[in-house]
């Protein structure tokens, strides 16, 4: 991440003269002033911090009277803070998603230098997230800025993703061809039949009228029929290259975001991928394997009819032309409206499907306050709206079109009327005019599809530009060069670790912890003080901004995510069963157990009884359309999910918070069972769920507050302590 | 409800309050706050309790409790958040800044100015879409800015009373204090989100 911006010249003049020749260590921009969007430095030298804006110093702070260096997060903006002479006082403000990591590198490098250490800057390696060329940001954890990159790069990542479809893809123009080629022929052959033969009916004109009238209707005949059969063959190959490319671009996309780390995906909803993945495809997939091949096919066939008509007769080609500018001015005209038009439906359309999702998945809080009534004028209101909307885009397009169409044909009256002064005067056949037609008739086609070509295009480059955002992305924890894989013992040490989601307040601050093998360690702290998240830092769900874990000694870092995953056994608050049977279920994380080993898991989970009492035993089908399970019997199968692939380190994030105390007791006894032997760390609320854990640690803030036994915390008479006799007291008050 | 109350009286008492306690919450008046300018140039204030202690906070933060529905009314007072993530407590709420003296409503909205920073757009000078993002040109009360948006559908609000919210994709966001108020050209590049 860049530290260190340029100053225009005139700043730099500006800034020279007010400091001594120091040593610019940082420059950050800084962008906001009262109301108003600025462009100025803030220059951070060995000595002093300057605020330059517009060729003037408006202030210089000495690092000798600043201390408690801070950054907030406004809204719309950030500030940067600072105790001048022990007055907090704001030094800065900056548009807050540009500059915020940025201020708060710098907080850190302030304090180095007012510790005394200017040697030493602080570099980031947080990747930069804008481009350097225009500024604008790049796409999500990737290098790639969508405004800089230009269409041809993306269309070369098209193009070799057509790879082994290329060939199918070129069938459809082939068939273009030959059934062009068909088109052409036959007004020929039928010019033919009505001038010499229709018109001419002098049968001994020629010799063997009756097998030339016969070979000529049957070559009309043959090629219609070979025209058939050819848009069958293409009809089949386009579907099949269709699909291949769908199905290719699908697993594609979903191979990357099973890859991607739980921040990016995180950071997208459901909803979003899920409509990437199935309609975003869609329409790629179309675009390419049918609407592209079309278009090359029109455009050809546009030209060669041109050049046929023309070669005909170029006066009556003319006549084709007249209506043109004016339809294609038209359509220039109406093209807003029609976009409008169809990004207002899309939108209504959205619209509806969202108050859906919404209203049908909290039925229940509908129903529980009888707000019934208003959900369905709620949703009556919107399907209305849709309504009204697509009534009126439909209203509109089936107007425009027609006339449209209208206006483009109104070429072919003109030429009748020429034509038909040309037959008087004999100097046109029938048959060469009804040849004419039917050429011209050929390029109205292309020129009709002409009006839908930017619409697709452009609904094309949207949903590749998001198919894209993905498949570009660069995973940011992904694996090392040469992952390790071992069997592990369990020892877990957590050293200097800093981390924040979006590093500008750090959730964790310099937490360090030495865990041996098969210690069990209870977690404890307000909710929201970093607890989860020191456990997502151990399973590697994201990388710590600072610090090092290792476990057994290696950095889990070196440690390949399969490996490390495969050892670590988690039971959540909230269990996700999978649509299956409570077999499968159990056997999630190790697909090829055995039914005995299934059987043990879940007796020692303590869920064997239960799923023995289920109609269909361990074959019930559970998860979200299956068998309605409790809360408690959910958690249990989710503890038996841990234990079958028997891991060394062990993970319990409430697993028990939601339970009653008689299903707490069961499950406690199936995590007493669970943890012999293996390293545990366990969050919980309730502190009895601890009484077994060799030793507790309590996160306040981010840090470490406090870390020993049991016995060693409540005689510190510290946070434990205060937790441990205000649950008491709650517990002996409601008994 | 009786688990809470009984709870509570539980905490009431001896070393565990501390932990839980949550700094109760004054309705600040005229009477019971007196705001200054700190040496910082931020504001100061001076909290009397109801049971007569005195409290004073070098440094407080004004928030707005709805800050796109009514802006001007219900403005809490917290200390500022620390650096470690802790949150800064609720020292009081102002029902509305009327009641305070002119000066002071002033710095306290002065203050709320620099913490909610929405430029208002007055002039769309171009709109493009490009793969999938969309690039504004705009003229804002904080001058001409440029700004990306991705997916207009979901990052344009349109409020109940017309007033229209733009976020870009950092996260910044542009209102619209009357789309109909604005020139022809500019409401039509924006009028299809709306």
């Amino acid at each position: 991440m860049r530290l260190l911006f340029d100053l225009s010249p005139a700043d730099k003049a500006a800034f020279e003269a007010a400091s001594a020749g120091e040593r610019i260590l940082y420059c950050l921009p800084f962008d906001c002033r009262h109301d108003k969007r600025v462009d100025g430095r803030m220059v951070f030298t060995d000595k002093a911090i300057y605020k330059v804006i517009d060729a003037e110093v408006e202030a210089r702070w000495d690092f000798s009277e600043l201390s408690d260096f801070s950054v907030e997060v406004l809204y719309g903006c950030g500030a940067f803070f600072a105790k001048v002479n022990g007055n907090t006082t704001r030094l800065c403000r900056f548009i807050s998603g540009r500059n915020l990591t940025r201020y708060s590198v710098i907080v850190e490098a302030c304090n180095r230098i007012t510790g005394g250490d200017t040697e030493h800057t602080v570099v980031s390696d947080a990747p930069e997230r804008y481009c350097p060329k225009c500024g604008r940001p790049f796409i999500v954890n990737t290098h790639i800025c969508p405004y800089c990159q230009s269409k041809r790069e993306s269309y070369r990542k098209l193009w070799a993703m057509t790879k082994g479809l290329r060939l199918m893809m070129m069938v459809p123009l082939i068939t273009a061809f030959i059934g062009m080629a068909i088109t052409f022929v036959v007004p020929i052959l039928q010019r033919t039949l009505i001038d010499d033969y229709i018109q001419n009916s002098n049968f001994d004109a020629k010799e063997n009228w009756f097998l030339h009238f016969f070979l000529i209707v049957a070559a009309i005949v043959g090629f219609d029929m070979l025209s058939k059969v050819i848009s069958m063959v293409q009809g089949r190959i386009a579907a099949v290259a269709g699909n291949r490319f769908t199905r290719f671009l699908r697993t594609l996309l979903f191979e990357k975001i099973q890859l991607l780390s739980m921040s990016s995906v995180q950071k997208k909803s459901t909803g979003d991928l899920m409509g990437r993945i199935n309609n975003d495809v869609a329409v790629v997939q179309n675009f390419i394997t049918n609407l592209l091949p079309t278009y090359f096919a029109q455009l050809l066939s546009f030209f060669l009819g041109l050049v046929l008509i023309l070669s005909m007769s170029p006066v009556m080609s003319a006549f084709v032309f007249v209506p043109i500018p004016f339809v294609v001015w038209a359509i220039y005209l109406f093209r807003h409206m029609m976009r409008r038009l169809n990004i207002k439906q899309w939108m209504k359309g959205n619209r509806t499907n969202r108050t859906l999702q919404d209203i049908l998945s909290g039925i229940r809080v509908v129903k529980a306050y009888g707000r019934e009534e208003a959900a369905i004028e709620e949703f009556t209101d919107c399907t209305n709206q849709q309504a009204h909307q697509n009534e009126h885009t439909a209203k509109v397009f089936d107007t425009v079109f027609p006339l449209l169409g209208f206006a483009l044909r109104f070429g072919s009256y003109l030429i009748m009327w020429y034509g038909n002064v040309m037959l008087f005067y004999g100097a046109m056949t029938v048959g060469e005019l009804n040849q004419f037609n039917t050429y011209a008739s050929i390029i109205y086609n292309p020129l009709m599809q002409i009006t839908l070509i930017p619409r697709n295009i452009s609904a094309f480059a949207t949903s590749f530009g998001k198919i894209l955002e993905i498949l570009e992305e660069e995973p940011d924890v992904a694996d090392a060069r040469k992952p390790e894989h071992f069997k592990f013992k369990g020892d877990v040490s957590v050293q200097n670790v800093t981390f924040g989601y979006e590093s500008a307040t750090p959730v964790l601050r310099n937490v360090s912890v030495e865990v041996k093998a098969g210690e069990m360690i209870g977690i404890v702290g307000h909710s929201g003080c970093g607890k989860s998240t020191l456990i997502n830092l151990i399973m590697r769900m994201y990388d710590p901004t600072d610090g090092v874990i290792e476990i057994d000694g290696v950095n889990i870092k070196d440690i390949s995510q399969q490996s490390l995953r495969s050892q670590m056994g988690v039971v959540l608050q909230e269990t996700h069963l999978f649509s299956g049977s409570v077999r499968d279920n159990i056997k999630y994380a190790k697909p090829y157990a055995t039914d005995a080993e299934v059987i043990r898991a879940a007796r020692a989970a303590n869920a064997h009884d239960f799923i023995m009492r289920l109609p269909e035993g361990y074959n019930t089908i559970v998860g979200e359309k299956g068998y309605s399970l409790s809360g408690g019997e959910r958690q249990r199968i989710a503890i038996a999910r841990a234990l079958i692939h028997d891991p060394s380190i062990l993970i319990l994030d409430e697993a028990t918070a939601a339970l009653d105390t008689e299903t707490e007791k069961l499950i406690q006894d199936a995590i007493d069972k669970m943890t012999d032997n293996r390293t545990t760390f366990a969050i919980a609320h309730r502190l009895s769920t601890l009484r077994n854990a060799d030793k507790i640690l309590v996160i306040d803030h981010g840090r470490i507050a406090e870390f020993g036994t049991h016995k060693e915390l409540l005689d510190q008479r510290g946070i434990y302590f205060k937790l441990v006799m205000a649950q008491t007291r709650a517990a002996l008050e409601k008994g | 409800m009786a688990n809470a109350t009984e709870t509570k009286k539980v905490l009431d008492d001896s070393d565990i309050t501390d932990l839980f306690e949550h700094r109760v919450s004054l309705d600040l008046t005229p009477e019971n706050a007196r705001f200054t300018r700190s040496g910082g140039g931020l504001i100061s204030l001076e909290v009397t309790q109801p049971s007569g202690k005195v409290e004073f906070f070098e440094r407080i933060v004004p928030i707005r409790a709805f800050p796109i529905s009514s802006p001007e009314t219900f403005i809490a007072i917290r200390e500022p958040d620390s650096q470690m993530g802790g949150r800064g407590a609720e020292i009081g709420m102002i029902e509305t800044l009327d009641i305070f003296p002119e000066e002071v409503s002033r710095m306290i909205r002065d203050e709320l100015e620099h913490r909610y920073f929405t430029p208002a757009i007055q002039k769309i000078h171009s709109f493009r879409e490009k793969f999938g993002y969309c690039y504004w040109d705009v003229t804002t009360t904080a001058g001409r800015v440029e700004f990306i948006m991705n997916n207009p559908g979901s990052n344009i609000r349109t409020l109940e009373d017309g007033r229209v919210f733009m976020y870009d994709i950092d996260g910044n966001c542009f209102t619209i204090e009357n789309p109909a108020a604005l020139d022809k050209h500019s409401y039509k590049k924006v009028e299809i989100y709306l």
